[in-house]
């Protein structure tokens, strides 16, 4: 049998790659940036919402399964560049530096993963502009390293806000859709600052929270036992306040239906999801179907979620919508069994 | 700080994502061109003697600006209160060489009255806008807006002439009923973008230096509000994130921009408000605005680049006093402080006695000998009432035009070949499209 | 442990009828409207539903506040765009109705709220859909508020420009101090003469915001009268409409008589200024 292609060394094409590998098959694994584990691994992710087990607890196993699997070819820093149909599965050109490799797979597994939107293109917020406005995977690394502090003069802030959906739900920006994670992830900084520093407040302004499913008990336990306070409304703007040595929020408390004006040590924000330039790339590459948002479609949603409609093409984490780690790695599983499930016919 | 390119990715990726929603944001343009395809309007061209300089917007969409034979669009607000400010616009035309109309032959967009008092409606509004444009486009002169708000409001109608069919339709057959056709020009063009593209030519004729002086721009709403994929932003102007106008000719001139943290803030003009609320306009003026300019960034100068906004910012100030505000911070448009800075007389041509906020200590820090200048003003006063003839910058109009839109012979359909009536084909004279 | 884990499951033991008929809840406190208001109310409602603007301006709302937090009016009044909103969706005429008193004419409309809004409503277009249509039924509350506007619009119907330099009154503008006007005070000359220092001849005139001429001004006219306008100020102000005709019924006899003065100029003019009728 011809490998199995695996592209994306995300939770999910990791989840894809040890799946098949226990199972015995040979797996070809692409990732283009140099190093293993996807956005987790980038931003140095600190505690995972929302159970609070530490990153490496759940990345780690997922790594090193692959790591020790000799089934496993790994091909770090490569981008796949051609792709076309063999008698079976696919012809693909992979490339690394100058090098273009070809070589024959019997399926593939797109995990090409979403990126963090830019948070620049949310102007309004002064992101890119004031040290001090902070996108939140820029705080995993702080609290990763148990180092909060404002980036424009190195001292502990006081107080902190998050501000929900930016870069999601929003079409002046242009992407209208719910990135699901959020909320969740912000309520657990604003948990782990709180358990770390409870002389920091921290304010999380909302709209709707959708810690959905089971989830909704951290929400809960973030007032109850940690102190956190929720303002529904948005804040609208971000500038300088008190001669620039703060920020100023600006927002409408919508409970109460009046303005509201906040000076913050420190703003964070919740960034949303988009599909990633690889994914965009695998898309026009091989002429995937896309949504409006840009994600690859499945052909059936509900039925076959990893199906991509393309014979010997299967998908997997959040190339197809925003996911957590969890369902990422579900899906990893499904389509490696889809995917040798076509390899073996 | 991010670089251009970076920035300007950042843009290009927002035009990408709205345009991927299919809502609200298209290039209403490039339907504009089809509508012509299809003889439905005429499409006003930049052409090479309009000399265009290229611009980006806020989504990175390419705007053409046109910098010369232009047709000046007043402004109400500015004319009758500020008249400094389309004087000094046209000072800088003659200082470049730059050709224009100043006509008695237009109207006003009339949407100051719409937004203020709702007794109007968008067919009315787009066959002011239409009529305006029609006539720019009879004596072959590209229409340059003075107003923020008439630039808004055209694009607002421009956007509605194209997607609405029958507005259109009625639009246009209300003009035939007085000669005319439905024009479009190719870009609605606001003054502060033709600065915004003149700006090396400015700077190359700066006498005064103006360094030193910290200026605050209030942003006018109506200029990047309305229709916001249209105003134009410059990677070198606030890293893209604010428009380009009017900060980037301060800043290429030399003056010290600062910020402060109200400047997303409108004026306080509100339109109705500056006529029958002014206790609204006012403390909005004062507390919002010019309290934090002159606090936070210790302004020497307010500039701003539209009417009401000087007039609001600076009419506001002096009851302010009752109040224990005594800030009277100087507001000048972009242009008055422009061809200050290029030597233009303060009184005869900046006008800045119009303005109730003094200007005097702003002249006296940009180096004007404004004491000289003030008696030199008093004299030409004198003068005048004496019966002399006043000095102008541009040919004074025969009686003729006191009553009659005459032409001016550039275009005329029976002197032009492939005469340009809408719903007999496309305009056959208007060369290839870029 | 999980908080909701806490609580005991809550029984559910309405009696079946009880369930059927929940009791009926009414809002209090709103004021009465009489008969005749009530119809016109509904009859607004009616009309602002019908327009084609509310489907394309409001699209729907998930209550952010995004817009109201650059709102200028909500800093001074009780306005905010999200309840203008609010109330453009609502299903209710009284509610509607209520709006139309005060609210709508708070908006400054600075359309700093739809450069903000996620859903990309058009809210600062939807609050003048509902201003005009109050115009158009000449609703009591608009009547006053428009009031002051009678010599502005005037103006504006006439010459088509918003304001005159002798417009600025210090009567009426006392407020803006002693400079506003570039006034005869400080100068020791008449106001004419202010304008006459202006370098540019249109500029020069202190009736209007610059030299109007006077088939521009018909040309205005003729719109105004196409377009239905001039009916709608009608319901707003009839005397000030019937003036209105009768400055114009004068402008277009100047005018025809103007083109047998210049007929000789004219003789070889082509364009708009030869078919142009006035």
């Amino acid at each position: 049998m011809n490998p199995i292609l695996v592209l994306g060394g995300g939770p999910a094409g990791l989840s894809a790659a040890g799946e098949l590998a226990a199972i015995g098959a040979p797996t070809l694994l692409v990732e283009r940036e140099s190093y293993l584990g996807g956005n987790p691994v980038r931003w140095q992710y600190s505690l995972l919402a929302p159970d609070l087990h530490p990153a490496e607890d759940v990345m780690g196993p997922l790594l090193r399964r692959v790591e020790g699997s000799a089934s496993i070819e790994r091909r770090l820093g490569t981008t796949l560049v051609s792709a076309e149909r063999s008698a079976k599965g696919y012809r693909v050109g992979l490339k690394n530096a100058d090098t273009v490799e070809t070589r024959e797979v019997s399926a593939v597994i797109l995990a090409t993963g979403f990126d963090h939107f830019d948070s620049r293109r949310k102007f309004e917020y002064g992101y890119g502009r004031y040290p001090d406005v902070l996108d939140f995977k820029e705080v995993e690394k702080m609290l990763h390293e148990d180092r909060i502090v404002r980036p424009s003069d190195g001292q502990p802030p006081k107080r902190i806000a998050w501000i929900l959906c930016v870069g999601s739900r929003d079409v002046q920006v242009g992407n209208p859709w719910c990135c699901r994670m959020g909320c969740v992830v912000s309520i657990k900084q604003a948990v782990e600052v709180r358990q770390k520093h409870p002389e920091i407040d921290a304010y999380v302004y909302y709209m709707d929270i959708r810690t959905y499913g089971l989830w909704e008990d951290l929400y809960w336990k973030s007032m109850q036992d940690h102190g956190v306070k929720f303002i529904r409304g948005r804040i609208g703007q971000v500038t300088l306040a008190e001669g620039g040595s703060r920020l100023l929020a600006t927002g409408e408390d919508t409970i109460l239906s009046r303005p509201t004006e906040v000076p913050f040590d420190m703003i964070i924000l919740a960034s949303g999801m988009e599909p990633s330039a690889g994914t965009r790339d695998v898309a026009s590459l091989f002429g995937l179907p896309v949504g409006p948002e840009g994600f690859l479609t499945p052909r059936e949603s509900d039925l076959n979620p990893v199906d991509s409609g393309i014979p010997g093409l299967f998908l997997a984490g959040a190339a197809t919508g925003p996911k957590a780690i969890p369902d990422a790695v579900t899906e990893g599983m499904g389509a490696a069994l889809r995917a040798y499930q076509y390899a073996r016919d | 700080m991010l670089s251009a390119s970076e920035i300007r990715k950042v843009v290009e990726e927002r035009n990408v994502h709205q345009k991927g929603t299919g809502k609200k944001v298209v290039d209403v343009r490039e339907e504009m061109h089809r509508l012509e395809d299809k003889g439905e309007l005429i499409v006003h061209r930049i052409r090479p003697e309009n000399r265009p300089v290229e611009a980006k917007t806020l989504f990175g969409w390419t705007k053409r600006i046109p910098t010369d034979r232009l047709w000046h669009h007043k402004s109400c607000g500015q004319c009758g209160n500020i008249p400094g400010y389309p004087s000094s616009l046209l000072w800088l035309m003659n200082e470049t060489g730059r050709t224009y109309l100043n006509e008695p032959h237009q109207t006003s967009c009339t949407a100051w009255n719409y937004h203020g008092t709702a007794t109007s409606n968008p067919t009315a509004l787009a066959a002011v806008a239409a009529r305006n444009f029609h006539r720019a486009y009879e004596t072959d002169h590209f229409p340059l807006i003075h107003c923020g708000t008439s630039y808004g409001d055209y694009k607002e109608m421009r956007k509605l002439l194209v997607e609405n069919a029958a507005v259109r339709t009625k639009v246009r057959e209300v003009l035939r009923k007085m000669g005319r056709d439905l024009v479009l020009p190719e870009e609605i063009v606001h003054y502060s973008e033709w600065v915004h593209a003149m700006t090396p030519e400015i700077v190359a004729r700066q006498s005064r230096s103006v360094t030193g002086i910290v200026a605050t721009v209030h942003e006018p709403c109506h200029y990047y509000k309305m229709v916001p994929e249209d105003a134009v932003y410059d990677d070198r102007v606030y890293a893209g994130q604010r428009p380009a106008v009017p900060s980037g000719i301060l800043m290429s001139l030399g003056a010290t921009v600062a910020d402060y943290s109200t400047w997303y803030d409108c004026c306080g003009f509100g339109f109705r408000h500056i006529l029958s609320e002014r206790e609204f306009s006012r403390s909005f003026a004062n507390l919002r605005k010019i309290r934090p300019m002159v606090e936070e960034a210790h302004a020497d100068v307010a500039i701003t680049s539209d009417t009401g906004c000087v007039t609001t910012l600076d009419k506001s100030q002096w009851i302010g006093k009752a109040h224990g505000l005594s800030y009277l911070l100087p507001v000048l448009s972009d242009v008055q402080f422009a061809a200050l800075a290029l030597g233009a007389h303060p009184y005869k041509i900046a006008q800045v006695h119009w303005h109730s906020a003094s200007a005097e200590g702003l002249l006296e820090k940009m180096g004007i000998d404004w004491k000289s200048a003030k008696a030199e003003f008093q004299e030409y006063l004198r003068a005048l009432q004496s019966g002399a003839a006043p000095e102008l910058l541009h040919p004074a109009h025969g009686e003729i035009e006191t009553f009659f839109a005459v032409n001016k012979g550039q275009v005329l359909p029976d002197e032009a070949p492939g005469a340009p009536v809408a719903g007999a084909g496309p305009d056959v004279r208007r060369g290839p499209r870029e | 442990m999980s908080i909701v884990a806490y609580l005991p499951r809550r029984a559910l033991s309405l009696a079946e009828e009880e369930a059927a008929a929940p009791p009926a809840f009414e809002l209090t406190g709103r004021r009465k409207l009489s008969e005749a208001e009530r119809t016109l109310a509904g009859q607004i409602f009616g009309e602002f539903r019908a327009d084609p603007r509310h489907h394309e301006f409001v699209l729907g709302c998930i209550n952010c506040g995004e817009c109201t937090t650059g709102c200028p009016a909500a800093r001074f009044y009780d306005f905010s765009p999200r309840e203008m909103l609010q109330i453009a969706l609502t299903g209710d005429a009284t509610t509607l109705w209520d709006a139309l008193q005060e609210k709508i004419w708070s908006c400054c409309q600075c359309y700093t709220c739809n450069m903000r809004c996620r859903f990309g409503n058009d809210i600062a277009g939807i609050i003048s859909v509902m201003r005009e249509l109050s115009v158009r039924h000449g609703v009591e509350a608009t009547r006053k508020t428009l009031a002051p506007f009678g010599r502005s619009l005037t103006l504006l119907m006439t010459v088509g420009t918003q304001v005159s330099s002798d417009m600025i009154q210090p009567d009426f503008f006392r407020d803006w101090g002693p400079f506003a006007t570039g006034s005869d005070k400080v100068w020791n000359v008449s106001a004419d003469i202010m304008r006459k220092a202006i370098p540019s001849d249109v500029l020069q005139t202190t009736r209007s915001s610059w030299e109007v001429s006077v088939q521009t001004s018909l040309e205005l006219f003729r719109i105004y009268e196409e377009t239905g306008v001039l009916d709608m100020l009608r319901g707003l102000d009839p005397d000030l409409t019937e003036m209105l005709i009768d400055i114009i019924e004068e402008r277009r006899e100047e005018f025809s008589e103007a083109r047998e003065r210049f007929a000789t100029e004219l003789a070889g003019m082509k364009g708009t200024v030869a078919t142009f009728s006035g």
